[in-house]
């Protein structure tokens, strides 16, 4: 069988099917039906025509399902370039590549193939799960491949799988080297297809009532944050998000505008971090209120909001620091202000006049804030599930439904607030997040998403103002499970009553970033800065290809060296091994046994060059040849021998 | 002039040495390795998978990518060692005829812990016979070797190779044992006549004729003795046999260079006599045989035909 | 290594057997002990030599030293099986035949000159040693214990000899090689008296019972498994490389290891040890292996000592 040109036996096809449909098994959770079903004929046609020693069908029919495959796929996907249709198309291939497989060679292709499969499964999860399932795939293709190579006789099933595992277990050292220390390039190298990074949750750069109560109910990690030093208090813990100015008099939204940045008048508290942003597609970039550098590869805005260059489509990890009660922003320019007054004259009537009242009332701007808190303290509900509204959502939510969610309440206080002439901005973003004790770090989940405004004042800049903090203070200090009411439809893990589970998940999760951090988010920037840690500081990559060959190298001859050990033979009984260390004594001198020499002749002629050996040569010679050729087979005798050969010195 | 100098480059690349006696361990220096073009293609394949990981900043491709890259560092090593340390010792080559191919046999001994699997042996690379050498033992393995001529026949160097485990590097070492084997000329087509038996002489012995044990009858060739011929079945019109005897002196044929006809040539003069040879032994007959140089006394069975086969194979060579 | 005593089991009979054939044949005294192990070992003896070296006078001193019947056959061209083993005559008074035993019917037979009769007459011989018991006429008759067949060939290069087939050669457990004497003990040899009145003067120094116990006690002799793979390293060596037209047979391997043990016993020793192997090597493998693409003759030092270097010591 290692003949490339030799055609393979139905065992090889075993294997074949067998390792691919394992590889290819998790694509069928987004393949079309059609195509799954397609694949289910093609393995059982092979395995048929394998098993009965058929001759395998012709090409062209080959190339006909081939091409009726291709519109099919077209058809069900309207491209055949993205991930999803370039992915079912590629295991198609490979089915129909599985019928045209005739000699070890093809065989091999294929199993090369196979490797690839694998990859295709990170584009749609990188968990770990699937990390231990991909590893068990790539044993069995690897096992294909020895099969494919024996020529003989070939050992059991499990056998070859143990082998194959051995193979890939000797490999790891040499893997880990190059995965810390191949010069990692940033990716992308040509253009992602569209669908890459489909279906991610996460904050949007618009806000009408009712979008984050809706991403509250998902308890998907949002980012992770280690901080360097002492984590700052529950109620300090604002992460500043999209940053939105226009109001249609239902919807916020964010834009982007340029004019010159106001300053930072007054640092707060500088607090150190790091956070571990999961991938949402977006540019926006998290950071605790108020940002104080700007990571690599990231801007900030006027409004101090965090944007990456790229959208962010892989885990970004960045270190960060920000000022906690930082003054900033009374400079601020004068059309900003204008805009952040800016209210559709039609909308939300009762709204508008509500602060046109207030101003009336309060010539003092802080006053006008406490009016308003006052109100939403005295009689306002907070809940996930508020009421739909209508029209005006605004003077719904104010005068009739009184009941709604941190968005409700942002809405409600800005649109009020620029009607009394306060300039207004909401603030979208998380607030709090748990503390994982295992890690000792925090999990932000898009559960924790929240929205606030901040006003100007005129001698202290832009202020924060939590309207939430006024309805149900808890949510800040504790989070929102206990804040909401308990028939609301939170995520199971986030309730209190089910601590045990949380432990189990807080476990996991801490699992998962580690994973996440060392594994999925091994950046350049990573690579760097682990290397500077380690004390090589601006690795560039010819620095780099040098550590990595010098340390690759060491790792090979060991692997070598230990590859190489068990060729020649060895004594196996301990009165022998005893007896070849005794002749490599005599060795050293000059004294070296023949391979047919028989002890008592080799000891006759140690005696006849060195008679001054003589007792102690002849003591050794007869206890090995007691032990080794004679009846005797004491314990005792073997001591002795071995004592006598650690003493004896040439 | 460039083949000298290509063979030159090998003699110093490969350290070709010549025939070597005894057994020859097959140490780090004797084995070279290069990848076969199934690797050359799994290593594009890892190109191919580290430009998608860094496209896509897939934290598990790199694993992958990395994990199957030293795993074919590893198949390296793997496939290197599944060549070393092999002690080789030639074997026999029963001697075959002219235009058959001789079966050359040298035993692989694997005195580690470790089996070895799919070691092939070759002689011209277009043909080679698979052998599995399990931890401690030692295994036979062949090579077919085309043996045109008479004479004896050296293969020169053997190739051992292996692709084991996974088919992406070809690992191979020389062996050039000193080994031979006896080419018979090649049997003339049956049909010639045998020569006449002639009543052993100069011996010294005085055995009975030994006449008395009938064997059978055979067709008249000229020159068979007329007290041989079954007259009472020529009387019955059955053509003109030759009685035939097994005793000893009866049978004991010379076959001879010198009863050949004059204008036969040296080689087909010994294809005759390896007919004869076969012929005789066949009919189990005691039989000597003279070639100018030498002569092999009169005997009978397996010893004697191979005696009397290596003389003619060996007439006028080097042995 | 006689000298490198293990267990003082030494044979004080043995000794003076060896020292009374020591005493008529000179200065072989090695060739006399592999005689006497290939008795122990229960074997028969091929002396190959040119003529006048004492093959005939060794058996003879042998014989009369182990106080065994003693019969001599002569080979020529014209001896019948019948002249070996016996015939059967008709007796007027019983009206019956009766078996008259031939020279086979002793303990020790002496072969003179094998290879001079006719393979009819050997293969009788041959059987006989083979089987220890002769059938004629359909009986089947047992020969004495011990029996010892001690033959004697010239060098198959001389003429009218018919050479033993290999296969045959291969029922002799030993083939010794005589050798001309050194010229110390030629000296002595002409100076000394007769041999043959001295032949007459040998007393037995042991009783058949006394070497029967010795042939048992040799097969007793303790032979480790290390010894086995020796032995086997041995003979899968002559199988596998080029260098021999045939590998030792297993008869042969049995027989290396049977000379073995005698040779042990009789070095005193209660097991079996590689150098044992290797001093009955020449005598046992010397005409069991045809050293493969060489015409001329190679005596069995010469290839046993090229085969022993081969190999190495398991």
């Amino acid at each position: 069988m290692t003949d490339p040109k030799q055609p393979i036996a139905w065992h090889h096809v075993r294997w074949l099917l067998l390792s691919l449909l394992l590889v290819a098994a998790p694509h069928a959770l987004h393949m079309p039906a059609w195509t799954i079903a397609l694949m289910a004929m093609l393995a059982v046609w092979r395995a048929y025509v394998g098993y009965a020693r058929h001759a395998l069908p012709n090409r062209w029919l080959l190339l006909m399902i081939a091409l009726a495959a291709s519109i099919g796929v077209f058809l069900s996907y309207r491209t055949i370039f993205g991930r999803d249709a370039g992915v079912t198309l590629l295991v198609i291939m490979l089915g129909l590549k599985l019928l045209e497989t005739r000699t070890q060679r093809d065989a091999m292709l294929l199993s090369f193939l196979g490797y690839f499969l694998v990859i295709t499964n990170f584009l749609y999860s990188q968990t770990i799960g699937t990390g231990i399932y991909m590893l068990a795939c790539t044993v069995f293709v690897t096992a294909t491949m020895m099969s494919l190579n024996y020529a003989g006789s070939e050992p059991p099933f499990r056998a070859q799988l143990r082998t194959a595992g051995m193979l890939l277990a000797q490999s790891v050292p040499l893997m880990l080297v190059l995965f810390l220390l191949f010069p990692r390039v940033p990716g992308p190298l040509w253009g992602l297809p569209r669908d890459a990074f489909a279906g991610v949750s996460g904050l949007s750069d618009t806000m009408t009532p009712g979008s984050l109560s809706s991403l509250v109910l998902s308890d998907a990690v949002a980012f992770r944050v280690r901080f360097d030093a002492q984590m700052p208090r529950a109620k300090d813990l604002y992460w500043r998000g999209p940053v939105m100015w226009d109001f249609d008099g239902r919807t916020w939204s964010a834009q982007f505008f340029f004019y010159t940045a106001p300053g930072i008048e007054a640092a707060g508290d500088l607090v150190a971090y790091a956070v571990t942003l999961e991938p949402h597609n977006r540019r926006w970039m998290f950071a605790l209120d108020l940002p104080a550098r700007v990571p690599p590869l990231s801007l900030v805005s006027t409004d101090y909001q965090l944007y990456s260059i790229q959208p962010v489509n892989s885990r970004l990890h960045y270190d960060m620091t920000s000022f906690l009660n930082a003054r900033f922003g009374e400079a601020e320019n004068r059309f900003a202000l204008r805009r952040a007054l800016q209210v559709p004259p039609r909308s939300n009537p009762r709204a508008q006049e509500l602060g046109r009242e207030l101003r009336q009332k309060h010539a003092d701007d802080e006053q006008i804030i406490g009016e308003m808190l006052s109100m939403f303290r005295r009689n306002f509900v907070y809940t996930l599930e508020p009421p739909l509204l209508g029209e005006n959502p605004v003077d719904e939510f104010l005068f009739s439904t009184r009941s709604g969610f941190c968005e409700h309440y942002a809405s409600a206080f800005a649109v009020v607030m620029r009607a009394a002439g306060v300039p207004t901005r909401i603030v979208t973003g998380y607030q709090g997040g748990e503390i994982n004790a295992l890690g000792n770090y925090l999990i932000v989940r898009q559960a924790d998403a929240h929205a606030w405004t901040e006003v100007w004042l005129a001698n202290q800049g832009w202020v924060r103002v939590d309207p939430t903090f006024a309805v149900a203070p808890v949510r800040v200090d504790t989070g929102i499970s206990a804040a909401v009411p308990r028939t609301d439809p939170l995520p199971l893990m986030v309730r209190p009553p089910y601590e045990f589970l949380r432990q189990a998940r807080l476990t996991l999760d801490y699992v998962a970033n580690t994973w996440n951090q060392w594994v999925l988010g091994y950046t350049p920037e990573r690579q760097r800065s682990l290397l500077a840690h380690a004390g090589l500081d601006d690795a560039t990559w010819e620095k780099l290809t040098a550590v990595l060959l010098v340390v690759a190298g060491v790792i090979v001859a060991m692997l070598t060296a230990l590859a190489l050990r068990q060729l020649k033979s060895r004594a196996r009984d301990p009165v022998t091994i005893a007896y070849v260390r005794f002749c490599d004594k005599l060795r050293r001198r000059g004294l070296t046994r023949e391979a047919a020499e028989g002890p008592v002749d080799y000891a006759r002629r140690v005696e006849r060059l060195r008679p001054e050996l003589t007792p102690t040569v002849e003591a050794i010679t007869r206890l090995y040849v007691a032990l080794r050729y004679g009846a005797e087979s004491s314990a005792i005798a073997l001591i002795e021998l071995q004592r006598r050969v650690r003493q004896f010195t040439a | 002039m460039y083949a000298a100098l290509r063979n030159r480059f090998y003699t110093w690349i490969f350290q070709w040495r010549g025939p070597e006696a005894g057994a020859i361990v097959l140490g780090q220096r004797r084995i070279f390795i290069l990848p076969t073009r199934l690797g050359l293609v799994f290593a594009t394949v890892l190109l191919v998978m580290l430009a998608g990981s860094i496209n896509y900043s897939l934290g598990l491709g790199f694993v992958l990518t990395f994990l199957l890259g030293a795993l074919g560092v590893n198949a390296m090593i793997h496939t290197f060692r599944n060549l070393a340390n092999l002690r080789i010792t030639g074997g026999r080559a029963r001697p075959v005829f002219a235009g058959d191919t001789a079966l050359f046999t040298i035993h692989l001994e694997n005195l580690g812990d470790t089996d070895r699997y799919a070691i092939g042996l070759t002689h011209d690379r277009r043909q080679a016979s698979f052998v599995d050498v399990m931890a401690r033992s030692t295994m036979p393995a062949t090579a077919g070797v085309a043996a045109p001529r008479r004479g004896v026949l050296r293969p020169g160097r053997l190739t051992l190779f292996t692709r084991f485990p996974l088919g992406l590097y070809y690992a191979w070492a020389y062996a050039d044992l000193d080994l031979r084997c006896i080419v018979y000329p090649r049997p003339a087509p049956s049909g010639l006549p045998m020569p006449p038996a002639a009543s052993s002489a100069g011996s010294g012995t005085e055995r009975g004729q030994g006449q008395e044990d009938f064997s059978g009858l055979r067709q008249y060739h000229l020159g068979d003795s007329p007290r041989h011929i079954a007259w009472k079945a020529a009387a019955r019109d059955q053509g003109l046999l030759t009685k035939q005897f097994t005793g000893r002196a009866e049978t004991e044929l010379w076959l001879d260079w010198a009863q050949l006809p004059p204008q036969m040539g040296v080689e087909e003069r010994l294809s005759y006599l390896a007919r004869w040879v076969l012929d005789a032994h066949a009919a189990g007959l005691a039989y000597g045989l003279r070639v100018p140089g030498t002569s092999v006394e009169a005997a009978a069975g397996e010893a004697q035909r191979e005696r009397c086969l290596e003389t003619l194979a060996l007439f006028d060579r080097d042995p | 290594m006689n000298d490198f005593p293990q267990h003082a089991v030494t044979s004080r009979q043995l000794e003076r057997v060896i020292a009374q054939v020591g005493g008529i044949i000179l200065g072989k005294e090695r060739q006399i002990r592999l005689a006497i192990a290939c008795l122990l070992a229960r074997g028969h003896l091929l002396i190959e030599d040119i003529p006048g070296v004492g093959k005939t006078m060794m058996a003879h001193a042998l014989a009369a030293s182990l106080g065994m019947g003693f019969q001599r056959i002569q080979f020529t061209s014209d001896l019948l099986p019948a002249d070996i083993i016996g015939v059967s005559i008709y007796n007027r008074d019983t009206g019956g035949f009766q078996f008259h035993s031939g020279p086979i019917f002793s303990q020790v037979v002496l072969a003179d000159e094998v290879n001079r009769a006719t393979p009819k007459a050997q293969s009788a011989l041959l059987e006989a040693m083979e089987e220890h018991q002769v059938t004629t006429e359909g009986e089947t008759r047992r020969l004495p214990e011990p029996f010892f067949v001690i033959a004697t060939q010239n060098p198959s290069y001389q003429i009218g000899t018919f050479p033993l087939p290999e296969s045959q050669l291969d029922r002799f457990l030993m083939r010794i090689q005589l050798g001309y004497p050194d010229s110390e003990a030629e000296r002595e040899l002409l100076q000394g008296e007769n041999r043959r009145d001295l032949l007459a003067t040998l007393k037995p120094a042991m009783t058949p019972q006394e070497l029967s116990d010795l042939q048992h006690r040799a097969q007793q002799i303790y032979t480790s498994s290390a010894l086995f793979d020796y032995v086997q390293a041995l003979t899968d060596h002559t199988r596998r490389v080029a260098d021999y037209v045939n590998g030792l047979s297993p008869r042969a391997a049995l027989a290396l290891l049977h000379a073995a043990r005698a040779w042990a016993l009789m070095a005193g020793r209660l097991h079996v040890l590689p150098e044992d192997v290797q001093a009955v090597l020449p005598a046992v493998v010397g005409h069991r292996l045809v050293p493969a693409g060489e015409v001329t003759h190679a005596n069995g030092a010469d290839i046993a000592g090229h085969l022993i270097k081969q190999v190495a010591i398991p």
